[in-house]
């Protein structure tokens, strides 16, 4: 029962050291572009801009939290955009259809990727 | 053993998601700000591959905008008022290319000067009115000041801003709300003005019929701390409002694009239903867009999570201020505050279903004056490049990371938005909070006629605490940015 509880307490604890670490930020201008040119990935982005940009940045904290540094797997993320999580809205289909969603799941993944150094 | 890990994302996002009221607010003018100096380092700002950054001029007091004339000379407005009601003399001065200035022309108590053009030999500047209500000045190259327009209604929240010159030959300014979100309270006595103007309040531009919502709040007006005052819209602090009132329409309005005549003459109505449209700029195909900075949390009737927005601007169209939230509807369900309520209505019937935003930037981004690419020399031709003045939480609202602070490019056609010029480091912040000698409040980013080099006007320092804005003179800064091998 105690090793039980001991690792239900580690794992959140090392999950929220994880958050706490890496940086959150991807792409230009202080990493290569991001690379859209996988057409689902390109519309995923249009599909960020439009309904998460303002609340995460470039995926970074702001009103909300940083999206981009979170191991987060993607059907929990799925789950999240649908039914919205304590203070974020749910995005229902009729919002942000399956398409969409899909793409926007693409996007985000390649985002995440995006923190290649560049010369600047 | 399977189930539990899905299970278990769930449970620590569940536990996540429940600890954003727990945690305090983390704005780039909180916590401890750097204000004894204000170091300037072009590395410590990353810009794309293949661009360069390097200071114009410096120790400048709350500069907002530049214009270059035909020679090439660069002027800069220093506003000579900024939230915190710190009053300085607004200013118009040539930069030389030493790096030190003259000044051409020197304005009244009645800041922020909030915009320059120069256009046919003479610049044209938005005086703020703080005081004495918002004006467009004519400004000839000896210093000579001429109002095209005055009694604008800017003695309030937002003011008079940003003149440009269309094709049409019309100047066109913006004009921003006198309160959040239509309703005068206490954050309004807080901001200053509440006290010189106590009937002050905003102004519909067409009539509109009141849904009769009042709010009750506290009455700083009066010496009594229990006194209290019931305010409804569009109506001075402690004046209620009823249900089916009608408020007639007038020109000058409040929240508003509006246009004159070059040489002066009659204000016409150009779109409406705006809360502080700040940047204004046509793009390269003759279309007017305009920054708009979104509600903020804070007042009678807080507006929560919605962010700032650049519209293409229509002409006589109504974009939803007080009651939409970029192109969505007040429904008595979304956008409150954190354990608040939701705004409702203000309006009975609405003035028109307003359009989509072209983009949606950050919640509390102040993002303000932008200008278009019109070179393909420097790059992203057609893209408009906006200037994030940064989050002035908790003032405005709360923010769990500082939002701004750096200037982004934003694909009009598509609204996807890219930083461009942004401070290094692991988080984004202004300078004076990442201890860096990069940029601080980007307010203005204005294009050389030529195209080839994008001025960024940064305002200086301006801490937040529970005692409002803390603006620091002498820190703002004059940036250029070229790509290398154009000049």
């Amino acid at each position: 029962m105690k090793k039980t509880m001991k690792k239900t307490l580690l794992l959140p604890c090392l999950l929220l050291f994880l958050l706490a670490c890496g940086t959150a930020r991807r792409g230009e201008p202080l990493y290569a572009p991001v690379p859209v040119s996988e057409p689902a990935v390109a519309k995923g982005e249009v599909v960020f801009n439009r309904f998460c940009q303002k609340c995460h940045p470039g995926g970074e904290a702001g009103l909300g939290p940083a999206i981009n540094n979170k191991p987060v797997p993607g059907f929990i993320i799925r789950l999240q955009v649908r039914k919205g999580l304590g203070v974020m809205p749910a995005f229902k289909e009729k919002v942000i259809s399956e398409e969409d969603l899909d793409n926007l799941m693409a996007y985000l993944k390649t985002l995440r990727k995006a923190k290649k150094q560049t010369a600047t | 053993m399977s189930c539990r890990i899905p299970l278990f994302f769930v449970g620590l996002l569940l536990f996540l998601g429940s600890c954003y009221r727990m945690r305090n607010s983390s704005g780039g003018g909180e916590g401890t700000i750097r204000t004894a100096t204000r170091p300037v380092n072009p590395a410590d700002v990353a810009l794309p591959e293949g661009y360069t950054i390097e200071p114009v001029a410096t120790g400048l007091t709350f500069p907002t905008s530049v214009a270059l004339n035909e020679q090439g000379q660069v002027f800069v407005l220093e506003a000579g008022y900024a939230y915190g009601e710190v009053w300085e003399a607004p200013r118009l001065l040539r930069i030389n290319p030493s790096g030190d200035y003259t000044t051409v022309a020197t304005g009244s108590r009645n800041g922020p000067w909030t915009g320059v053009t120069y256009h046919n030999g003479s610049f044209y500047v938005a005086e703020g009115g703080q005081m004495e209500g918002g004006k467009i000045l004519r400004i000839s190259p000896d210093g000579t000041i001429t109002p095209l327009i005055e009694n604008l209604p800017s003695r309030g929240d937002h003011h008079t801003n940003t003149p440009v010159i269309g094709p049409d030959g019309y100047l066109y300014f913006g004009q921003g709300t006198a309160t959040n979100s239509a309703v005068v309270g206490p954050d309004n006595f807080e901001f200053g003005w509440l006290k010189r103007y106590p009937d002050f309040h905003d102004i519909p531009c067409q009539d509109i019929t009141l849904s009769g919502t009042n709010f009750e709040s506290d009455n700083p007006l009066t010496d009594d701390k229990k006194d209290k005052a019931t305010t409804g819209a569009y109506a001075p602090f402690g004046t209620a409002t009823t249900a089916g009132q009608v408020i007639k329409g007038q020109l000058p309005c409040s929240g508003a694009v509006m246009r004159i005549p070059v040489a002066g003459g009659p204000v016409e109505l150009v779109a409406w239903g705006l809360r502080n449209p700040y940047g204004l700029a046509f793009s390269p195909d003759g279309q007017l867009y305009v920054s708009d900075n979104g509600f903020d949390d804070r007042g009678s009737r807080p507006v929560w999570g919605n962010g700032d927005y650049l519209w293409a601007i229509e002409q006589g169209s109504w974009y939803g201020w007080p009651d939409y939230v970029g192109g969505l509807a007040f429904n008595g369900d979304r956008f409150h505050p954190p354990g608040g309520t939701a705004p409702k209505p203000l309006l009975a019937q609405q003035p028109g279903q307003p359009p989509k935003p072209a983009a949606s930037l950050g919640v509390h981004s102040s993002s303000d004056g932008f200008d278009f690419s019109r070179s393909s020399t420097f790059g992203y031709e057609g893209q408009a490049f906006v200037a994030q003045f940064g989050d002035m939480a908790s003032g405005v609202g709360k923010v769990l990371a500082p939002v701004g602070y750096k200037v982004v490019r934003v694909d009009v056609n598509t609204g996807v938005v890219t930083d461009f010029a942004a401070n290094k480091g692991k988080e984004t912040g202004p300078a004076s909070k990442l201890k860096s000698g990069g940029l601080e409040r980007p307010v203005a980013a204005k294009f050389s006629p030529d195209g080839n080099t994008l001025y960024i006007v940064d305002f200086g320092i301006m801490k937040t605490t529970e005692k409002g804005p803390e603006p620091q003179l002498k820190t703002g800064v004059i940036w250029k940015v070229t790509r290398k091998g154009s000049q």
